[in-house]
């Protein structure tokens, strides 16, 4: 007895310790020295690829610069919950970029303030202009983080038109001999024209002639087009007149009233694919894929990196299933503003270094060597020799083979390091010839494109798809309000009335769009919105527009 | 001799527990023992952490931690009954909950006594293999390939005009009628496999002697099922039901995320869903945590009463 | 079926018996295919070239045969140390929680056992209840839990759901068995280890299985607890790397060009998936026998 009971003794002492064996485990230190390399964290709470330990131009970096920086990237988590835990531990990367969790940082004291060290930086002192690092102060005054994106350096290389439009197939437009599209009605009595005269594709497939994409936040197919078809820019929630500088909104315009009437009547026709509303965003990209459908709107990075190379491999660019964006609005004579110039300063977000970071200066040189013209080059570019060639101008381009290999997945991660949610720039290189990113090297846009979009291009006198649209100046200062909205959280009564006209708007639109009666559909739907209160949403918007143009005023 | 197995259990729910006295501790003081050292580790890993229920009466910001954020009362409840999106959605979880139960729960125990009576032992490991399979597939592919099966072009809808069930395909995901049995079959789909297995190793805790009783008695298959297979694994399939009557309000979050869609989301939302888009998608923890606290307590009043019915009813009990 | 000759059936087989075996095979034919379909249809796509498969139309078989999906998942960093953490993790964490599990169970069953009723209840209860992610977060912190390996084993080795099916199972246990071996002089950890574990065989598995499948695939604590400790990664943590990346959530441009490429999500995600199930498919046939073979517990007899 007795010795079982040791024995029994024995073993609870060895769950206990088992128990206890964790609390040996120390604090990981967030920075620190291998070989005279500084390593840095980082954690961007957006999805991202990361990349080998031993990636290659990882390491030359790390030879110019002294540094390197092992990135983390958002996993299964929403950005506010991945930074909720992060502010109740209290421990976090080197460098942070919250995405929508960003604001929660600052309120934590999280981030280190940036503004006196700047001045100390040359290459971050000139990534933005005094006025925009003005537009980057929180309510202390102080600037905590850096937005990476959309900076234009010199002149703009603008090829792809990277935002939202009324996208058509080539062989539609073709097949119609190319005629100026301008207003929705053409545009859908165009498609309806084709499809009447060719219901199926080459090999019998039929046709789609007009699908909606209506996943969750991806609906913005269906719901923002308004805006658009005013001739105003994507301010994402409202629209902004430029004259009276009032904030309307776009839900409730005779525009919207048109632009829904227009798709309910379509969809009776058969037009508005019936299966729009309930598709998932998996289903709608194949179906762009199988080259079925031939338009509808939507923003370019949300189908084009993921449609066109499936068409390509299967031969359909032959048959014109590319698809070209049209300068649509809801009458003639409106200028459109589907795409604007300029950069954009989302100053919501961007890249901070937080009070973890025991090595602030470091970090910040680090910043600053990686917008130098030899780094930057290496993020983008690559290697010379390796990943891209210089012509005798200088004029950098790729072989076939390099683009090839800069599409693999391995290649990318042992050897690519572009460093994406570091501050980057666009336009053009420091050398004033070649672009800062091959993406917007016109060389290298010429050569990858179809030759059905070649030929649509001509067509049209146009060189790149931007030519399609053309181009408005870009809008003022208060642009884009979507950065002020998209932050909106449902402490506010309006950030209560945006998210509880969300929820309306993804139930009753598609219901508008596919009701017998339209009028009556829209009557409900318009209850329904009102009870929203829209108008504190309005109001908090309209506040920050003034806002915003009391501090542009400052620099006028 | 069908009764066997219930007389057996029944004579040993019937003793009592002896009174608490110290020669009784001193007898059972291994027990106390170990159970001392699993009541701690269960204080620190469970029940310390429900000090974080204080942020459901708070207005929890980060940065102020749980010690040191406002203190506002019932504030964050009184927001979430007095939306009528949240009482809506309560209804769905609860709707969905129970069909769910209802139905995974009774093709479970169908499908492991079909399985038991499967004579070939091949094909009954075989069957088995595969059953479970599914139940490692990811929410994202099983309702990737329901979407397929019930679109338009889908199987289902060719079965059907095929048969002349009906004229022209049904848009199935257009529908708010069709939703909750979609994701009640989707459920079964899944899971009976898996959710079998207790059941199939309950199976084996029955003694063959009563098996062999029956047949001598000239009992044929249906009617071993009905008194010997069922009254053996009585005891599994209530405290499985027990349990899982605790967990009505855990209908689920990816399916119903990853099937629904703008025209079906009145009938689609569970509370998980509400709680993402409202409280963590805006940072706001205090209503999730408040949300939690609903569905604990709805859990523990639905256990207490179905615990309580079980012990009137002479069945076996949680507790 | 043809070859069904068991030593119980001795009597003629009845007429609804044969219809029965007759239903009862179509029943597990139809399952079977049902089932199946899932399964194959995520094998095919797992074989198939990505943006092909984006045209649809792939049920069974690929269309075009690549291994370039497998390739992508099989070349991502850090896999080779997330194997060995998770099957680490599986071991240890099987291990311990069936003893700890056993162990409750065996004490609330009892039935001499003074506070067998409190005690379950206080484990049911936890099923219900549960403390948020950050307040779990802060108390595996101050426990040093964080940045640690042990974070995978300790805080889930006890589980009321675990426990109440082994508790079930072990009531069905005749006290005859415990009370002639208390009168031999056996202690209660005689009795669990020598009389009652024995027998519970087919529960264990079962449990086991539950416990390791849930280890094998858990990959939460490993983001959340030690993002910051590559070293600790785990199999299903570095697959989820992967499928989120692929995986197009982005809500801008530059998250959809941080994207992979090349390959799509859905055949990425088909790949991950038949390889997570490849060794739970192996481990299965070993812990099968104590389910299937069923009708062979021939000791318990009162």
């Amino acid at each position: 007895m007795k010795k079982k009971q040791m024995l029994a003794a024995l073993m609870g002492v060895a769950m206990l310790s088992t128990l206890l064996a964790g609390c040996g485990g120390g604090d990981k230190e967030g920075s620190s020295e291998e070989g005279g390399v500084k390593e840095f964290t980082a954690f961007f709470a957006v999805p991202g690829t990361e990349i080998n330990d031993d990636n290659e131009i990882q390491q030359k970096i790390a030879e110019i610069t002294g540094a390197k920086c092992k990135e983390t990237w958002l996993t299964g988590q929403t950005a506010e919950e991945a930074v909720g835990t992060m502010i109740a531990g209290g421990e976090y990367p080197d460098f942070i970029d919250g995405g929508d969790g960003m604001a929660q940082l600052y309120d934590a004291g999280a981030l280190v303030a940036l503004d006196d060290y700047i001045d100390d930086y040359p290459n971050i002192k000139e990534y933005l202009t005094d006025q925009e690092w003005d537009k980057l102060r929180q309510e202390d005054g102080h600037i905590y983080w850096i937005n990476q994106f959309q900076n234009i350096y010199g002149e703009e290389k603008a090829t792809t038109h990277n935002d939202e439009a009324f996208w058509i197939q080539t062989r539609v437009l073709e097949w119609a001999g190319y005629p100026e599209v301008k207003t929705m009605d053409q545009y859908f009595d165009l498609i309806e024209a084709y499809q009447e005269a060719n219901p199926t594709m080459e090999d019998g497939t039929e046709n789609i002639p007009y699908t909606i994409l209506c996943e969750d936040w991806r609906y913005f197919c269906l719901e923002n087009a308004p805006q658009f078809l005013d001739g105003y820019p994507n301010d994402g929630s409202v629209i902004v007149d430029p004259e009276e500088l009032k904030v309307i909104d776009y839900n409730t315009t005779p525009t919207a009233v048109k632009y829904f009437q227009k798709l309910n009547e379509e969809y009776h026709k058969g037009i508005v694919d019936p299966e729009s509303f309930t598709q998932t965003y998996d289903e709608y990209i194949a179906k762009l894929s199988t080259g079925r459908v031939l338009g509808m709107i939507d923003q370019w990075w949300n189908f084009a990196y993921n449609v066109n190379d499936s068409l390509k491999q299967q031969g359909l660019d032959e048959q014109g299933c590319d698809y070209v964006p049209l300068p649509i609005t809801i009458e003639e004579g409106i200028q459109n503003k589907w795409h604007c110039s300029g950069s954009v300063l989302n100053e919501a977000s961007g890249l901070a270094i937080t009070t973890s970071c025991e090595d602030v200066e470091g970090a910040l040189q680090f910043i600053n060597d990686l917008l130098s013209q030899e780094v930057h080059d290496l993020r983008y570019w690559g290697v010379e020799g390796e990943d891209y060639e210089v012509d005798e101008n200088g004029l950098f381009y790729k072989t076939e083979e390099q683009r090839l290999e800069a599409s693999d997945t391995a290649y990318k991660a042992s050897h690519l390091c572009t460093y994406s949610y570091f501050p980057q720039y666009a336009g053009t290189s420091r050398d004033g010839i070649n672009a800062m990113q091959p993406q917007y090297q016109p060389t290298e846009f010429f050569d990858g494109l179809s030759d059905d979009v070649k030929k649509c291009f001509e067509a049209y006198g146009a060189e790149t798809y931007v030519d399609m649209l053309g181009t408005s100046e870009a809008p003022g200062p208060w642009y884009p309000m979507y950065s002020y909205s998209n932050n909106m959280t449902t402490s506010t009564p309006g950030g209560m009335a945006l998210t509880k006209m969300g929820e309306i708007k993804h139930e009753y639109l598609p219901k508008v769009v596919m009701a017998e009666d339209f009028d009556a559909a829209w009557d409900e739907y318009m209850e329904a919105y009102e009870s929203c209160d829209p108008q504190a949403f309005l109001d908090e918007m309209q506040e920050e527009l003034d806002r915003r143009m009391e501090e542009a005023a400052k620099y006028q | 001799m069908a009764s066997m197995a219930k007389r057996r259990r029944k004579e040993n729910v019937a003793e009592p527990t002896p009174k608490i006295t110290w020669k009784e501790i001193k007898r059972q003081k291994v027990l106390i023992f170990w159970s001392l050292i699993i009541v701690i580790y269960g204080i620190i890993f469970y029940y310390l952490p429900l000090g974080g229920w204080v942020m459901a009466f708070e207005d929890y910001k980060p940065k102020d931690g749980l010690f040191h954020s406002a203190f506002v009362g019932l504030a964050n409840f009184k927001q979430l009954f007095s939306d009528v999106t949240f009482v809506r959605v309560i209804r769905n979880t609860l709707a969905m909950g129970v069909i769910n139960l209802a139905a995974t729960f009774i093709m479970a125990i169908v499908f492991a006594i079909l399985l038991n009576e499967v004579q070939s032992k091949g094909g009954k490991k075989v069957v088995q293999t595969i059953s479970y399979l599914p139940h490692f597939l990811s929410w994202i592919i099983v309702t990737g390939i329901l979407h397929d099966a019930l679109s338009g072009s889908g199987i289902i809808n060719e079965l059907l005009v095929g048969l002349h069930l009906i004229d022209e395909p049904i848009n199935f995901f257009a529908h708010t009628k069709y939703f909750w049995p979609i994701v009640a079959f989707a459920n079964v789909w899944k899971e009976t496999g898996w959710n079998a297995i207790i059941y199939l190793a309950a199976i084996t805790s029955i003694d063959p002697s009563l098996y062999e009783a029956a047949s001598m008695d000239g009992a044929g298959r249906w009617a071993k099922i009905k008194h010997v297979t069922l009254p053996g694994i009585k005891p599994t399939i209530i405290i499985l039901l027990l349990m899982n009557v605790g967990n009505v309000l855990n209908a689920g979050f990816e399916i119903q995320y990853l099937l629904g869609n703008g025209l079906v989301q009145s009938v689609s939302q569970t509370i998980d869903i509400y709680v993402l888009k409202w409280g963590i998608s805006q940072g706001d923890y205090a209503i999730g945590t408040a949300a939690g606290i609903f569905k604990s307590f709805v859990s523990i009043v639905l256990i207490v009463i179905a615990n309580q019915i079980a012990k009137r009813n002479g069945e076996e009990r949680l507790f | 079926m043809k070859e069904v000759k068991q030593k119980k059936s001795k009597a003629q087989k009845s007429v609804p018996d044969k219809i029965f075996v007759v239903l009862n095979t179509l029943f597990m034919i139809a399952f079977v295919v049902i089932t199946l379909y899932p399964v194959l249809n995520t094998l095919a796509i797992s074989l198939n070239d990505g943006t092909d498969a984006l045209r649809g139309g792939i049920y069974l078989l690929p269309r075009k045969f690549t291994m370039k999906n497998y390739n992508t998942v099989l070349q991502k960093n850090n896999l080779l140390t997330g194997a060995y953490i998770t099957v680490l993790r599986t071991i240890f964490g099987t291990v311990t929680a069936l003893f700890a599990n056993a162990i409750l169970a065996f004490i609330v069953s009892r039935k001499r056992f003074l506070f067998k009723r409190s005690l379950s209840l206080f484990w049911v209860i936890t099923m219900y209840v549960n403390g948020g992610m950050i307040p779990i977060f802060l108390l595996y912190k101050n426990l040093g839990l964080t940045n640690s390996f042990w974070v995978y084993v300790i805080p889930g080795m006890v589980s009321a759901f675990n426990m109440l099916v082994i508790r079930t199972y072990m009531a069905g246990i005749p006290d005859s068995l415990e009370e002639s071996a208390q009168l031999d002089g056996a202690g209660y950890m005689t009795i669990f280890l020598k009389i009652i574990s024995p027998l519970c065989k087919p529960v264990y598995a079962t449990v086991a299985l539950f416990v390791a499948v849930g280890q094998w695939n858990s990959w939460f604590d490993a983001m959340l607890y030690n993002r910051m400790s590559p070293e600790f990664t785990t199999l299903q943590y570095e697959l989820m790397k992967l499928l989120s990346s692929v995986t197009n959530q982005g809500s801008s441009a530059e998250a959809m060009k941080n994207a992979i490429g090349s390959v799509t999500p859905t055949s990425v995600r088909a790949a991950a998936t038949i390889l997570t199930m490849l060794p739970i498919i192996c481990l299965y046939p070993f812990l099968q026998r104590y389910f299937v073979t069923g009708l062979t517990i021939g000791g318990v007899k009162e």
